[in-house]
């Protein structure tokens, strides 16, 4: 790890040399209402560090919401495939929030798993992530609750932390040592460790106040309570929308069609795609094994915190919030993880046979 | 407040209906609230935070809702059309149904946001409100408040866009529904948005094209738009669920505009008043026939 300072004014040069250089350079920019989104940007003073958490997670430029996977087109009787390229130009995420470069990592797993997925491994090999240490955006951020904290370095190459004057800068990974290395005139020697430090602790102690759950109860709840009230409960309120999936950084499902364009050709994509969604699992001789909303509100919880850590060890959850400030029904996360939670920890003293829900 | 909490208390004890769906104060502003117990119904409030119209609720489509009895719903006049527009469209018998209905002065755009009702805050639809008492309901509660303040800014934005260049609307659309993720939170929040299959979703033939691109987008919501000519409740709810802020009440409104003009309907909170989508006249104008 090199520790280095940065001033505010080089953070602008360092952005504008990357791009001189033909770097992608992705980063949170604000538009004309005030809303902030992770963008390519054009210039450096499109730059928007440290304001809102963006829309949507930094997850759409690893899988895009829509992508081309092949071209296909039918040539006699034959069919003719042309497929994409998977290596991609050098691109840099400038200031994202320590939760959605965490969420990448969380994802290399699922994308490594059965299948090695070219495009999401092309685009991260392409990619070097700076983060930006947070200092909590309001009080549905809840990261330490589940295993990460407001400057984790988790999925960074490089994190940079606000000090007086500019940012202390540690390199996690040998891409981070290569950016410093390549362009160390913007960056000056020895950091301010003791100032980020007070920072991180500071963010970590007003986040841990949001909520505190064990995660290991949580999931131990849930591998028993495959029928609860609480999942019919929480279905009253939710409109079955994907607006939580879309917005999450580590929800990855997605759908593959085949888009027919012009004739005898088209292109095969892969679309996100939302188990909130009764179509979701819909099988073709119309059964559908989560037919009812509370199957499906059971779902997102269980896949974040049963199913994806008994299958790679880390929750699929880095307590962003975003879930709860899209949710037009009210639909509240951290409240449903300390009821699940309060309930777990009583099932510890007394055996209990009633549920969560009403 | 307290009139409400208690009608919905004595509706619950004499079971009378099972659920009322009304509003509460949860973790994050104020929420959709489905009180099954009469010891919760002092859980019930009606604030100007009370955005949601619950009406949605009523759709055939939530068979989990049905499931838990008869229901009665908490409606501001504008969810009331909500509510005649389901009967009208019999996808609700109105016997099946207690109305509940709340005078209201204006809610704010952002249940979750400030609950300060500002000319700044005010809910699009608000401003001008012509049901802020609503009608045909089996109970009224509350006193009125004070007509809504501000006025409607998508009237302004819709007709700053009608004098713009084809072109420039066309590009003004496209950087729109570039923004949309095809989470659906528009039709799924919608209370006319009923079907049981939407077009959306059909596959053979696919009618819409299911990838978040511009073609796709632009298929689902003008089509959307379409679909809801006449029949539109003019709630915004759409537009507030929508997780990239699309101006989708732009579309609804220029297209209720166009029914008005043409055949003279505006929604209404009575559902013996026939909508021009499900009626014919021989007077019908048919100018739009080349």
């Amino acid at each position: 790890m090199t520790v280095k300072t940065l001033t505010t004014e080089n953070l602008s040069h360092l952005a504008a040399a990357l791009l001189a250089d033909g770097t992608e350079v992705i980063a949170p920019v604000k538009d004309s209402s005030g809303k902030v989104d992770y963008r390519a940007v054009k210039q450096a003073a499109e730059l928007a560090l440290g304001e809102a958490l963006p829309r949507k997670s930094l997850k759409e430029f690893f899988l895009p919401q829509t992508e081309c996977l092949f071209y296909f087109k039918q040539v006699k009787n034959d069919v003719e495939l042309t497929p994409v390229p998977t290596t991609f130009g050098p691109r840099i995420v400038l200031g994202a929030k320590p939760c959605d470069a965490a969420a990448v990592d969380i994802l290399d797993r699922v994308f490594d798993w059965d299948y090695h997925d070219e495009l999401w491994f092309g685009r991260r090999q392409a990619t070097t992530i700076v983060t930006l240490a947070c200092p909590m955006v309001d009080e549905f951020c809840f990261c330490t609750a589940v295993d990460i904290e407001p400057a984790t370095r988790q999925g960074a190459d490089m994190v940079i932390v606000p000090v007086a004057g500019g940012y202390h800068v540690e390199t996690v990974t040998e891409k981070g040592e290569a950016l410093v290395t390549k362009y160390a005139k913007y960056f000056s020697d020895g950091g301010k460790q003791a100032e980020a430090d007070t920072f991180r602790a500071e963010a970590k102690a007003k986040v841990e106040k949001n909520l505190g759950i064990n995660t290991k109860d949580v999931r131990a709840w849930l591998e028993t309570h495959f029928e609860d009230g609480l999942w019919h409960e929480l279905a009253w309120r939710c409109h079955g929308c994907g607006a939580c999936a879309a917005v999450c950084p580590t929800c990855h499902c997605f759908d593959i069609v085949d888009e027919s364009e012009g004739v005898n050709q088209g292109t095969r994509r892969r679309n996100w795609d939302t188990c909130q969604a009764g179509k979701f699992t819909l099988h073709a001789s119309g059964h559908n094994p989560r037919g009812e909303q509370c199957n499906r509100c059971r779902q997102r919880v269980s896949h974040k915190f049963m199913i994806y850590p008994e299958r790679f060890g880390v929750l699929l959850c880095t307590g962003c919030g975003r879930c709860v400030r899209a949710c037009p029904g009210g639909m509240v996360l951290p409240e449903v993880l300390r009821r699940v939670n309060a309930a777990a920890q009583a099932a510890k003293t007394e055996p209990v046979t009633e549920g969560v829900g009403q | 407040m307290k009139e409400l909490q208690e009608l919905a208390r004595k509706l619950l004890t004499d079971g009378t209906v099972g659920v009322v769906i009304g509003w509460e104060e949860g973790p994050r502003g104020i929420r959709p609230y489905f009180c099954t117990r009469p010891e919760d119904a002092d859980k019930l409030v009606f604030t100007p935070r009370c955005v949601h119209n619950l009406a949605t609720y009523l759709s055939p489509r939530r068979s989990n809702v049905r499931e838990l009895g008869k229901v009665a719903v908490v409606v501001k006049g504008c969810d009331n059309k909500a509510v005649a527009g389901l009967v009208r469209e019999t996808q609700l018998k109105r016997e099946d149904v207690v109305v509940i209905g709340v005078r209201c002065g204006g809610v704010v755009l952002d249940p979750y946001g400030p609950a300060e009702l500002t000319a700044n805050t005010v809910a699009d639809r608000c401003p001008g409100c012509d049901v802020r008492e609503p009608h045909n309901t089996d109970h009224l509660v509350g006193e009125l408040p004070p007509p809504p303040p501000g006025e409607q800014r998508t009237a302004k934005l819709m007709s700053e866009l009608e004098k713009s260049s084809p072109d420039q609307r066309w590009d003004f659309w496209i950087e729109q529904l570039s923004k949309c993720v095809r989470c659906n939170a528009c039709r799924e929040v919608c209370p006319m948005c009923f079907c049981e299959r939407c077009l959306a979703d059909k596959t053979q033939p696919q009618w819409i094209d299911s990838s978040p691109h511009p073609r796709g987008n632009l298929a689902w919501h003008l089509t959307r738009a379409m679909h809801q000519a006449g029949r539109c409740a003019g709630c915004g709810e759409c537009e507030r669920a929508c997780p990239m802020d699309i101006p989708l009440m732009l579309l609804n409104r220029k297209v209720a505009q166009v029914v008005a003009d043409s055949w003279g309907y505006k929604s209404s909170e009575d559902p013996a008043v026939a909508a021009p989508i499900g009626t014919f006249n021989k007077d019908d104008p048919q100018e739009f026939i080349k």
